[in-house]
């Protein structure tokens, strides 16, 4: 997530006033191989390591997608769609405890070995001998992965676990086990000439601090991929420099947040569009350890009490729309939304102060001389919550918040944080209210189960996954488990039903915005771009193995 | 002698306390590497993955904070700085400190050697024809510069000259399509990015050098040596350089080894400002990352570096000027 800095201000005005910026025009060639280069505008905090290592979290999204590539792609813009990738086709059996995956023929490394199952086999074995390299924690459900066969890979699961095809099938890249059997310690291996079976191939020659060269893969397996020749990745340490590049045409995949974005971007030239797909949610997490906060008619007031538009608006410029208290993105995932269980919890915890109040009153409180609720035995109801100080999108959003919970008697005190202590304090509950986000997944139940799986929570001052205000329901961990155990949509969708109700009764969090994919584009030099219409997958560079679709899908113009 | 041997004495104790307080910050910070990662992460990042993270980090073992500091000591004095942590995971703080080093040298430092001389050559001629035409201009212009915020400057130079103009690339310390060589192309374009960064830290600095030497000037060119050598009929020029500045320069001089200590540590603003991959670039990653070996390596080799030039400072004042020598 990219947010705005002082900085950053004084460029944008500068840049407004510089209005007419010349964009490049893009390089074409007339033959028929990969042409032109697309340059990608994501702030990265820094120079590039030039390392590659697909199982180190921070190498992966630098090579998952269009270098090394996984069994399937789940496309979280079209409610967890699998389509085959390194797979052919794949089968649940067994009471969904086994899962046989048929590896594709003809797919060759970029070193020219051929891809076999043994290679899969050996990548999923790896992951078990050296766990920190298993960043999905795929072994804690699997109990097995064999070669079956010339073309098949069996996985045996310890327990029915469906909703796990997406970290084992999406986000494990595959490689070569000729290569990774030769490495001593593959822990630390830095990966620096990876080989992959991408549509792209990345080396150490073409790899500098300051920026990462991917190349077509003229051998690619996809017969006619990639239409681009050379990606660029330059390495950007702010938002602000990020923005400006993108601004003046230098770059043409942008994944920025930036403030304005009208007149700061479109507005300098009819090719620039943005689209900006929600896929998970920013919320005000409830420390149920909090005495005061336990009783469920202090969350459901507060519920009712937020006004989510408003945080929308002025917060985030509207480009976050606001959330719903089920916990459902939409449009992203409109069919999962159970709106007639919704509209019975005041139409889904639609703002509505008055309510609020009477919810309070009618649970014994009463409001004091300055206006703000007590409890029966006089403590009031007053607050700290707590924020990353350094998104300044946040930061309004939380002072809306603190507007529309005081209008209703409960007092609230931000705390704007520096990102390290934020992070410490929110993962390890300490805190009273709290402003964060989870990072969801290609289905709602993905982010549901982060915020309300006991397994995902930790007593205080220890740190919690995802789990942050300690929510934990036996009846909703089982609802939780049984999702893993089918695969008919039509369980699934009433599993998820169930848990959004949890949410509207229980009001653990309160979902308040949406949190989107931030993704500019410029559709004057490549076409192909994922839209609205066509979501193939999530647009922003930081989204693997999404991007590696990207890059095989765009077309130079021209 | 014992002058020397007592700052050198000097130079051991506030080296050790440098290398405690290096030590003791970083720890004191709150959160940790793994949670760091968590948070910076934009990607589709798992719950899950802070179990593989703790692995990663060794942040399920405990060492206690003295065997830690005893590591650290012995470490630090075989040049060992260990592994990053968060900002270049797994690769060694030596390696990616070199890495940044020269592109600081190159900009800093030559920078701050211009100006010094600069400011130190307007200061002297400005003093000399005190009131003229030079003294009325530059000396003022400069000293107002000094005060202008220098990222400011920075961002203005990028909009006018770079973003408008187009007269100038504004971002990276080169064009990165280009393949890092000896050849006269690479050089050019290297030496092209580096003139707004160091216009802008030059034009900031200039100025401190020129008011101080320009007033010591004015104060010495009152001496009665001076009024000496004048009466002797001595050329202008050698009055103005070898009698009067010779003398002015010392304050100057002191504080252009101080600063030159300062280089290491990079402008950070500036290379912020301009997406300049040098060190002061890295120390605002590494504080961002929480990247403690990474800090402990950057805020260790400021700390000496401006130790030694404070050290070299001492000791050239000393042999400069007698005086020093005798005191306590």
């Amino acid at each position: 997530m990219r947010r705005l800095k002082v900085i950053g201000v004084l460029i944008a005005a500068g840049v407004l006033a510089a209005a007419c910026g010349t964009s490049s025009s893009p390089s074409s060639s007339k033959s028929s191989g990969p042409s032109g280069a697309l340059t990608i505008d994501n702030e990265s905090g820094g120079t590039w390591t030039c390392d590659f290592n697909p199982f180190n979290l921070s190498y992966l999204p630098y090579s998952l997608g269009p270098v090394y590539e996984p069994l399937a792609f789940v496309n979280t813009l079209q409610s967890g769609k699998a389509s085959p990738w390194l797979a052919s086709s794949w089968t649940w059996g067994a009471g969904n405890k086994t899962l046989t995956f048929t590896i594709r023929k003809g797919v060759k490394f970029s070193n020219g070995n051929p891809l076999t199952a043994a290679d899969v086999a050996y990548t999923f074995n790896l992951l078990k001998k050296y766990p920190v390299l298993d960043i999905n924690a795929v072994w804690s459900v699997l109990s097995g992965v064999t070669q079956q066969g010339s073309d098949q890979v069996v996985m045996t699961f310890k327990t029915a676990a469906v909703q796990y095809f997406y970290y084992i099938a999406d986000q494990v890249g595959i490689v070569d086990q000729s290569v990774w059997s030769k490495i001593s310690n593959p822990s630390t291996y830095p990966d620096k000439n990876p080989v992959g079976t991408g549509g792209f191939t990345v080396s150490s020659k073409t790899c500098t601090p300051q920026n990462i060269k991917y190349t077509a893969n003229t051998h690619y397996w996809q017969k006619g991929e990639p239409k681009v020749g050379t990606v660029n990745y330059p390495s950007f340490l702010t938002n602000d420099t990020a923005n400006t590049y993108l601004a003046n045409g230098q770059a043409q995949w942008g994944s920025q947040f930036i403030p304005s974005i009208k007149s700061f971007y479109t507005s300098k030239n009819p090719n620039y569009h943005y689209w900006f797909p929600p896929v998970a949610n920013v919320s005000m997490f409830i420390n149920l350890t909090n005495p005061l906060l336990k009783n469920v008619a202090v969350r459901q007031a507060m519920a009712y009490a937020i006004d989510r538009q408003k945080a929308s608006t002025i917060g985030e410029y509207g480009y976050e729309p606001a959330s719903n208290q089920s916990g459902i993105v939409t449009p992203t995932f409109s069919s999962w939304l159970d709106t007639s269980q919704a509209s019975s919890f005041g139409n889904n915890y639609a703002y509505n102060p008055s309510k609020a109040i009477s919810i309070l009153q009618a649970a014994g409180f009463k409001r004091g001389s300055n206006g703000i609720f007590q409890s029966p035995s006089g403590q009031p109801l007053s607050f700290t919550i707590l924020n990353n100080g350094g998104f300044s999108d946040w930061v309004a959003a939380v002072q809306t918040i603190q507007t529309s919970l005081k209008a209703i008697g409960i007092a609230v005190t931000p705390e704007n944080l520096a990102a390290t202590t934020y992070q410490s304090d929110l993962y390890s509950g300490k805190y009273q209210l709290a402003y964060g986000s989870e990072t969801g997944g290609p289905t709602p139940y993905f982010e549901l189960r982060q915020w309300l799986d006991s397994a995902n929570s930790a007593p205080i001052g220890t740190a919690a996954g995802s789990n942050w205000e300690r929510y934990s329901n036996p009846a909703t961990d089982a609802l939780i488990n049984q999702y893993g155990a089918t695969t008919s949509a039509a369980q699934q969708h009433s599993i998820v039903d169930q848990l959004e109700k949890v949410m509207l009764q229980d009001v653990p969090v309160i979902p308040v915005t949406e949190s989107v994919d931030w993704f500019q584009y410029d559709t004057g030099s490549f076409t192909g771009w994922p839209t609205p219409g066509n979501p193939y997958a999530q647009p922003a560079a930081y989204n693997y193995p999404d991007w590696g679709q990207l890059m095989l899908r765009l077309v130079p113009k021209g | 002698m014992r002058f020397v041997l007592r700052r050198l004495g000097f130079f051991a104790v506030t080296l050790w306390a440098a290398l405690t307080l290096n030590f003791l910050l970083p720890r004191m910070m709150p959160g940790n590497p793994a949670l760091a990662i968590m948070g910076k992460f934009k990607g589709p990042v798992p719950p899950q993955a802070l179990k593989a993270l703790y692995a990663q980090f060794g942040l399920n073992s405990h060492q206690s904070l003295l065997s830690a500091y005893g590591t650290y000591l012995g470490d630090v004095s075989t040049g060992k700085f260990g592994i990053s942590l968060t900002t270049q995971p797994g690769n060694s703080v030596g390696r990616i400190v070199l890495d940044a080093i020269p592109w600081t040298l190159g900009l800093v430092g030559v920078t701050t050697v211009l100006a010094f001389v600069l400011g130190t050559g307007i200061g002297i001629v400005g003093a000399w024809w005190r009131g003229g035409r030079l003294d009325s201009i530059l000396p003022p212009i400069f000293v107002i510069m000094t005060v202008v915020p220098y990222f400011w400057v920075g961002l203005v130079l990028i909009l006018v000259v770079g973003v408008k103009l187009h007269w100038l690339p504004y971002f990276f310390s080169y064009n990165y399509t280009l393949t890092p060589g000896l050849s006269g192309a690479f050089i050019g374009n290297m030496l092209e990015h580096a003139i707004l960064p160091a216009f802008t830290l030059l034009i900031t600095t200039i100025g401190t050098w020129i008011l101080t030497m320009r007033n010591t000037m004015i104060t010495t060119l009152a001496e009665d040596y001076v009024r000496m050598a004048r009466a002797k009929g001595l050329p202008g020029r050698r009055i103005m350089l070898d009698y009067a500045a010779r003398n002015a320069i010392l304050p100057n001089l002191t504080g252009f080894a101080m600063s030159l200590g300062f280089v290491v540590g990079g402008a950070i603003l500036i290379e912020e400002v301009f997406n300049y991959q040098g060190v002061g670039y890295l120390l605002l990653q590494a504080v961002n990352n929480d990247d403690y070996p990474l800090m402990q390596a950057l805020f260790l080799l400021i700390t000496v570096a401006v130790l030694v030039a404070i050290l070299i400072s001492d000791l050239a004042t000393a042999i400069l000027d007698p005086r020093t020598r005798g005191a306590r």
